[in-house]
């Protein structure tokens, strides 16, 4: 039937409200009228509803940014330059008085070109100022305590992937009840010679003033510029050119080393969820593991 | 002045206060860099200083000077309307008076939209709070019959989603379990009892469950889909779970959908980038299990 062949062709057609596609605005009704028709022969209902348009004009202004901040500017100028011309060609005397309608309409439209010229002026002051990645220096590694229970590293290991995906984050040490039972991204290179990573001395750090600090006030740090911290010599296995350190307490017991590659690089919003993970992880180390010697000794 | 990161003036932004030299301010746009971060702060507890925003303001608190271009041009553009029909000396307006108020008609719709495109500029923020709207109740229903640490994840999950971003109800639906959070729309014939039955009967409707495209509505709209949701939503986020696929798995029978994380905000434009990202994360987090 005609209708259940169009369906056919509509259904490998992902359709993602982020994709770049030019397609008509009547597109998504049409896939919409597709699977709706159709679905009663799945087993599964696929989503019968509305898919999302593609919004054309955030696209734009934000892939046009430093266009779009200077536009006021040029436009309000323009049409500054449109209102004199148009008063000396047509003969009128430049008085600016309000007593004519043409002045007090003149004067309007200069009004509007100077808020237009302002207003571009403000945009352009507000520009946030583009920071630059630094690539870590040092070699990749991935050490995983071994003797957690599955859920707990697998928790970590997802802990991992979201902050690498999601924020600037290319190292994670995490370090619980005296041991490291986390060190995965980037770490600096031993100096010994074999190249291997360096590992993380879990007693030194716990003893140092840093450690100690972030534990007692049970809140989070966050090294916005680390080379500017004289602490930083208290973290010795990250890559020496780390930009950016969040260290988070896991409870009373641990702490999540957290380094990034840009300076200032972990907005509030990802400190906001970097607090809330860490407490969860807590939790889940807290609940599944007893003592971390007792069960190495296992 | 040092280099400092600006925002929209009514929100505070964080500084540390670093005795170093900044690097000079370069007026080119690197093509590796990272844009900033301009975020609301909300976390007042650490020890950053807070500095208010360096720019013009009228200094009335609660007024939203970016939206002042659309005011001047509603005002004068009403004004120059005024002008023409009262104001004129002679019996019809001359040329030269009918170009200029061409000219300041289309600068007044042009102000008009200016708030508009600069919501979308890096940067912007905006800065009404969510509201929460009228007639909703504050529930949180979970199903019962499911393990005890996914309900803990469940319950987590859905506190991190309402406290961290724009959200005001929030819906999870993994692997046959549900869990819905926040303000909602309840309607008087579902009891607490049935409430999750409530649920189940609408996402069957809708057809949310084998959601496989993240669906993001920033603004409102008239659908099916928007009848589930409280009254006062503007945007809404759905992001689906993904089965993580095994590894040695058959790349060619494709991902199964496994539910859905669904997020309905009271404010427009509710979920940047950044805050997709995580949501994104997070729906990982089911998909693994």
């Amino acid at each position: 039937m005609e209708v259940g062949s169009l369906y056919f062709h509509c259904r490998p057609i992902p359709w993602s409200p982020e994709l770049r596609r030019l397609t008509k605005p009547t597109l998504p009704r049409f896939l919409f009228f597709c699977r709706a028709s159709s679905s009663s022969s799945n087993s599964r209902a696929d989503y019968k509803g509305p898919k999302p348009r593609r919004d054309w004009v955030a696209d734009l202004v934000s892939n046009n940014d430093d266009a779009v901040r200077s536009l006021p500017i040029y436009v309000g100028g323009a049409s500054l330059l449109a209102v004199l011309i148009n008063r000396t060609v047509s003969g009128i005397a430049p008085v600016a008085d309000a007593s004519s309608s043409q002045s007090r309409a003149d004067l309007l439209a200069l009004g509007l070109a100077v808020t237009n010229i302002l207003t571009g002026l403000v945009w352009l002051s507000i520009r946030p100022k583009p920071i630059s990645v630094v690539n870590p220096e040092g070699v990749e590694c991935q050490r995983i305590y071994s003797h957690l229970p599955d859920s707990v590293s697998s928790e970590l290991l997802w802990v991992w992937e979201s902050l690498s995906d999601v924020t600037c984050c290319r190292t994670l040490i995490v370090v619980y009840d005296g041991h490291c039972i986390l060190q995965i991204g980037f770490a600096a290179k031993s100096s010994i010679g074999d190249g291997e990573p360096v590992a993380v001395d879990a007693i030194k750090l716990t003893q140092g003033s840093l450690y100690q600090n972030v534990i007692k006030s049970g809140a989070q740090t966050y090294l916005a510029n680390l080379s500017l911290y004289p602490g930083k010599s208290e973290l010795p296995f990250l890559p020496s050119n780390t930009q950016a350190v969040i260290l988070q307490p896991l409870g009373e017991k641990g702490v999540a080393i957290i380094g990034g590659d840009t300076i200032r690089g972990f907005t509030t919003s990802d400190q906001a969820w970097i607090t809330l993970i860490g407490e969860k992880l807590d939790a889940t180390i807290a609940k599944n593991v007893k003592n971390l010697t007792l069960s190495a000794q296992e | 002045m040092s280099n400092l990161l600006y925002s929209n003036p009514l929100i505070q932004f964080k500084m540390k206060i670093i005795p170093a030299q900044f690097p000079a301010k370069k007026s080119t746009m690197k093509p590796a860099s990272i844009s900033s971060r301009l975020q609301n702060s909300q976390t007042p507890s650490n020890q950053q200083l807070n500095l208010s925003v360096l720019r013009f303001t009228l200094g009335i608190p609660g007024l939203d000077e970016s939206y002042l271009p659309r005011w001047i041009g509603y005002g004068f553009a009403s004004l120059l309307i005024l002008n023409h029909f009262l104001g004129s000396d002679s019996a019809t307006p001359t040329p030269a008076q009918l170009r200029t108020e061409a000219i300041g008609l289309s600068l007044a719709a042009f102000s008009v939209i200016i708030p508009y495109l600069g919501k979308f500029l890096k940067g912007a923020s905006a800065a009404d709070q969510a509201t929460i709207p009228e007639g909703t109740e504050q529930i949180f229903v979970m199903s019962q019959n499911i393990l005890d640490t996914k309900k803990e994840d469940l319950a987590w999950a859905t506190y991190i989603l309402l406290r961290n971003t724009n959200t005001i109800a929030v819906l999870i639906s993994v692997q046959g379990a549900l869990c819905a959070r926040g303000y909602w729309n309840i309607p008087e014939e579902a009891s607490r009892k049935n409430l999750l039955e409530w649920f189940e009967k609408q996402i069957e409707r809708i057809g949310l469950k084998n959601l496989k495209d993240t669906l993001y509505f920033p603004q409102n709209s008239d659908s099916v889909l928007w009848e589930l949701l409280p009254k006062g939503t503007r945007s809404l986020l759905v992001q689906p779970v993904l089965q993580v696929p095994k590894p040695g798995a058959n790349q060619m029978e494709g991902i199964e959908g496994e539910g859905f994380v669904l997020l309905a905000s009271s404010r427009g434009y509710a979920y940047s980038d950044r805050d997709k990202a995580w949501i994104g994360a997070l729906a990982n987090k089911f998909g693994e299990n």
